[in-house]
Order: C-alpha cells, then structure tokens, then sequence
C-alpha cells in the first residue's frame, strides 16, 4: 500500500524512515518524539525529505535521485491532524465541502451529504466548529478529508483527547468508512489497543528509527527487539542462557526459571533475551485429574498483588516458596479475564502453578514470526536494521 | 471553600465586583480622566459655538483641506495595505536570517519624532536627497507636492497596519493552511479561503489605526511636503496656518477631526472585541 524509504533531519533530529507496508492500514507505533507525525508530514508532502523516495499505492510522489517531489494539492492524500485543523469562520458543511470547490453544485452537495451521513454528522451541518464536542470535530475533520476521495488517509492521534465511549464508537466507524471507501488507512498512535485495532501493519519507532515493521500478530507475539517488546506491551521479559538445545526445543535458565522454548539457531552458553505476554501466562486448575497432558514450563508460586481493571485482572505472580517480601518484587505479570478470575476462584486462593507455553515464549531477535512459508511477509530483519541511504 | 466555588470568585473579580474603590483611587483616576475629558468637551464646545455664530465653514482654505486630506490619506491606505500585507505575512509566517532587523526598522517610523521622519524623507528624496538626485534628472520632483504629503502619510501610518496584520496572520494556524493544501487547494486560494478571512478583524483594526495616523500626520509632511493650500495642506495643517487667520476655521476642521478620531476607536473597538476564534 506505501512504501517510505527516507532520510529527513529537522534540527537535531533525525528519521531515518523504512517502511514497507502491505494490507489496508498502516498503524505508526512509538512514544511521542519518535518521528511518527514527521513521517505522515512527509508522505502528505507538507515537509520534504532531505533524501530517499515515497510511493503510494505503486505511484511514486517523492523521489530525490530524480529530484521528483509531487506538491500536497496534487497527492490525493486525506491529513487529519492532531488537532483536528478544522476551519473555523465555516459551517460544519463549508468544512466539509471545502476541497470539493471544482465539482458542480449538485455533485458537491451530493458529496457532502454522503459524508455527513456516513461520518454520522446529519443535522449538525449549520453549527460552526466551536459549537462542537471534540468527537464531533474528529469526525467533520475526517468527513472533510474523505470528501475528495483521496487513495489514503492520514490519522494523527486521532482518538488521543477523546473518551473511551467515544472513542470506540469513532473507531467502529473509521473501518466502516475504510471499508466502503476502499481508502488507505495510515494512523499514528501510542495506545497499544488501538495500534492493534486499527494495524493490518504496524510499523514501531522509537527516536527517529524504525524498529520493526510487519502483520500485528507478528510485532506482538514476535518482537524483534528489547524496545519493541517492552513498546508493544509484552511486560515480562526475560534475560538468561542457553543450557541446551535439540529435540526441536532450546532449554533456557534465566533467572530461577529454566524454561523450554521452541527451537532456534543458537549454541549453548549464549545470552539471550525472551518474553511472554501477560495474557498468554496460563494458570493451571487444582481440579484437573492427574492424567490431564503435562503442560509445559510449569512455575510453582503466589499471587503477590493484583489490580482489577474490570474487564480482567492484572496478577503479579512471584515463583517459588511463599514471599513475605515487598509485593513489587514479582516475577511475571498475568493479565486474566474477569471470568477466568471468578472461576479459578483467585479471589480467594493465592498459591498456584502456572504453565509458560513453549509456543507463547518468544525468544527476541531470534525467532521469525510466521514460518518459512510467510516470508513475503516478514521484515522484521529488515526493520530491525534500518536501511541507511547514501547520502546524495 | 471548594475549588470550583474559588475559580468562580476569582473570575468575578476579575471582571470587576460591584464594589465601590477606595476614595483615594477614585480620585486620582478621576482627576487624570478629567484633564482628558475637558480640552476634548471644551474644543468641540467652542467649535460648535463658531459654527452657529456662522464661522465661514465653506471657506475655500477649510474644503480644500478636507478634500485633499480625503484623497492623500485614501490613497495612502492602499499603498499600505497592497504593499504592507504581503510583508506581514512574510513576517507572520516564514523565519529567515534579519528578520529581527526588518522587525524592528518597521517600528522606528512608531517612535521617531515626525519632524525627524520628515527631514529623513527630504534627505532620502529632497532635490538634495540622496535618491532625489536621481529623481531629479529623471524629471521627477516629489518634495513640496501631493505625492510627498502621500509618502509622509504611508511612512509614518505603515508600521500600525504592518504590526497588526502580523499578529492577525500569526494567530491562524499554520495547520489549517496545511490541511487546505492536502484538500487540494492552491496557495492562494487558501489565502483568499482560510488565511484572509480569519486575520480580517485584526487587519482592518490594524487598517483604521493606520488611518488614524495619517489623518492627523502633521510634522513630517510640513517639513516633506510644506504647507501649500489645494496641494499639500492637509487638515493638521490647515489648523495650523489657520490659527493665524481668526480661530472659525480652525475650530470646525478640529471637530472633524475630533468626530473622525472618535468614530475611528468606536470602530477600531468593535473590530478587536470580535476577534474569530482563529485556533
């Protein structure tokens, strides 16, 4: 869908952007002063690379070795930025309607009315933009950039100051919109849900580089590096060595636990660094029958805190022999749903057993995400390593 | 107290409880607003007198300042608003190397005396000017004539309108251009569509005040362009060389005057208490 692949200095910073996108929506994933914005500056051509190119959808806009630069009127590009930009002396209509000023007045007011319609904005068409909530706003912001049909559309932080309520619903009607228009999504964010929600690709930066880029299944379960992991939210990551290797398993000791991961090129000695994600720590039920499969990396502990969000339970779980310790020094984090929690019985029972599936164990910057079969779709070693051009 | 009750307070008294202030404040700003009040009344009360006494209001000396003041600060004010509103923008939007020296050149003319301003004009495109000789043997010749009354005005009025355009251009978000340029929209269509309409309020404040200014211009021009009736003798003047002839004439130009700068506030007022929530 896009493909960036430049250099842009601004003061002491520096992007260096390498990213090549497949699937409908692009979500740019990294704390803020990572370079995100800047990168959607650029592909809605409002700042110029200092070097390298962008296409969009096969059709090149910016190219420096042929000094090739397709100015913003002309990318056919919707930007809707953090602050929404909505223009304040016009009517919710006006807003709407403004790129449209060369279509016929019939097919303008046709244009705006689908917009509205779909962005659920009917009878608001009169009130000028203070008049509105702020998820009003977003939305004539996003009506507005659609009106003219462009082939992307660019998000910054869209959900960023919103309520959860409103957040949700807006974001149900994005995709919808995405879907019936058949337009290129790029969004910037740092919400780990969202990120997930909106990114068929998401592509994590940090200070100005690219980390990683590929599906979102793979950038969660399989981060790349350190920083991925720790950015995409895989809360317990593991330093240790390599004990042995064979039988399709490598044995790790890191720390108290000697765990057992899924097979990968390494030799016994070396360090490496592993993680699981809170919500695949599994906690076994005292009342399965001893005949029941052996589960894996089986950890013998208690819950030492917990933190009920609602929906599920954050449990801070420390191995071994009862810890009369400060309740900080956990060893793993374990996300559980509210009714998992109910029927394990948690509430009231502390000391249990939990299982590490060897599939759910990722070892980082070791282990591709899908196979070799999806290697099409693969970039994280590219990612991990960005691309640095010469300079012209 | 709760906080919210607190905030509410504050702002109450910020717009100024109805509670009496003390004598002694009172007294003070009383006297000051008096010593303002009281030449102001006073002039326009002599100028009215004079005018049913049948002062010679149709006097050609009074017509002819009141027409050539209409057409010199007239045209002033376009020059000033064609040539000062591409300058405010760049000031407004674009940062490059002296910008702080234009800046600041642009504020000289606010607080040099305007006899100063006008012998710098005379020295810059005076028969003896450093530019006027070059004038000269062009055939052209500005001191001493109407177009020198214009440039005087324009000198002097220039830095309010230019100052105020800026902040009026500054305060619209670059965003809005931006997004108006992804919507596929040229430069200057979105200067005419986003730019313009948000910064209108503080240019046409700007616009009055500058007019303000070369209405009343007085120092430069006489020492630019000199005191000719029906070519440069503008009103200020005309009071001026009245002052010799019998006070009629002068009175009623001074309560044009008055009414003009007093219609110019009311305006210029109005203009700034409904600034558009430009972001």
């Amino acid at each position: 869908m896009i493909e960036v692949d430049f250099l842009k200095s601004l003061g002491g910073f520096r992007l260096s952007a390498n990213i090549r996108s497949t699937g409908q929506t692009l979500v740019l994933f990294g704390p803020s002063g990572s370079g995100k914005s800047t990168l959607l500056k650029c592909v809605a051509g409002l700042t110029r690379p200092d070097a390298g190119s962008i296409t969009i959808r096969g059709d090149t806009v910016f190219d420096s070795s042929r000094g090739f630069n397709v100015p913003a009127q002309e990318r056919h590009i919707g930007y809707v930025p953090q602050n929404y930009a909505l223009f304040p002396h016009l009517t919710v209509e006006q807003n709407v309607g403004y790129g449209l000023a060369g279509l016929e007045g019939s097919v303008m007011s046709a244009r705006v009315k689908e917009m509205l319609d779909l962005m659920r904005l009917s009878q608001l068409e009169k009130r000028k933009p203070a008049e509105l909530s702020g998820g009003q706003q977003q939305r004539v912001a996003i009506a507005r950039a659609l009106a003219v049909r462009p082939r992307l559309l660019l998000l910054d932080e869209p959900f960023s100051v919103l309520d959860s309520a409103i957040r949700a619903k807006l974001c149900e009607d994005i995709l919808e919109a995405q879907h019936r228009l058949g337009v290129g999504i790029v969004l910037v964010t740092h919400d780990i849900p969202e990120a997930y929600t909106f990114g068929e690709c998401i592509s994590v930066l940090d200070n100005g580089q690219v980390l990683q880029t590929g599906p979102r299944e793979e950038v969660f379960n399989h981060p790349a590096t350190r920083t991925v992991a720790r950015f995409t939210g895989a809360r317990n990551i593991l330093s240790g060595r390599v004990l042995e290797t064979g039988n399709g398993e490598v044995v790790i000791q890191a720390g108290k636990f000697t765990i057992k991961t899924r097979e990968f090129p390494c030799r016994p000695g070396e360090e490496v660094e592993c993680c699981i994600r809170p919500e695949n720590v599994m906690f076994l039920r005292k009342d399965r029958p001893e005949g029941a499969p052996v589960r894996e990396n089986q950890i013998d502990g208690w819950v030492v805190h917990e933190v009920n969000h609602g929906a599920f339970h954050t449990v801070y779980f420390a191995a071994g022999p009862a810890a009369d310790g400060d309740y900080r020094d956990y060893d793993l984090e374990i996300a559980l749903p509210a009714h998992a929690y109910e029927n394990l019985g948690l509430e009231r029972e502390k000391h249990w057993t939990v299982s590490l599936k060897k599939n759910s164990i990722h070892v980082i910057g070791r282990m591709g995400g899908l196979g070799e079969e999806a290697a099409g779709t693969r970039f994280d070693s590219r990612g991990a390593q960005p691309v640095i051009m010469p300079a012209e | 107290m709760n906080p919210e009750t607190a905030v509410d307070q504050a702002r109450e008294q910020r717009r100024g409880v109805p509670i009496s202030p003390a004598w002694w404040l009172a007294l003070c700003g009383g006297v000051l607003f008096l010593f303002i009040l009281v030449p102001v009344v006073a002039l326009v009360y002599r100028a009215l007198e004079a005018v049913f006494a049948g002062a010679q209001v149709s006097q050609s000396a009074v017509l002819d300042a009141l027409q050539l003041s209409l057409v010199t600060t007239f045209s002033s004010m376009v020059f000033i608003a064609a040539l000062g509103t591409p300058l405010a923008y760049i000031l407004a939007r674009y940062s490059f190397p002296g910008k702080g020296i234009v800046d600041t050149v642009l504020d000289v003319p606010i607080v040099l005396p305007p006899a100063v301003a006008g012998l710098a004009l005379l020295m810059a495109f005076g028969r003896q000017g450093v530019l006027g000789g070059a004038l000269h043997a062009a055939g052209i010749d500005v001191a001493f004539t109407t177009v020198a009354v214009v440039m005087a005005q324009v000198f002097v009025a220039a830095p309010f309108y230019v100052k105020s355009a800026k902040t009026g251009f500054s305060t619209v978000n670059p965003e809005l251009e931006r997004v108006s340029y992804t919507l596929g929209v040229s430069r200057s269509s979105t200067f005419r569509r986003v730019t313009l309409p948000l910064a209108l309020p503080a240019l046409a404040g700007g616009a009055v005040m500058a007019w303000a200014r070369a209405l009343g211009e007085f120092g430069a021009t006489i020492m630019f362009a000199g005191s000719l009736q029906g070519k440069t003798q503008t009103m200020p003047l005309a009071i001026y060389a009245g002052l010799e002839s019998g006070l009629g004439p002068a009175l009623v130009l001074s309560l044009i005057l008055v009414v003009a700068s007093f219609s110019v506030l009311l305006v210029f007022k109005i203009l700034s208490g409904r600034t558009v929530g430009a972001v």
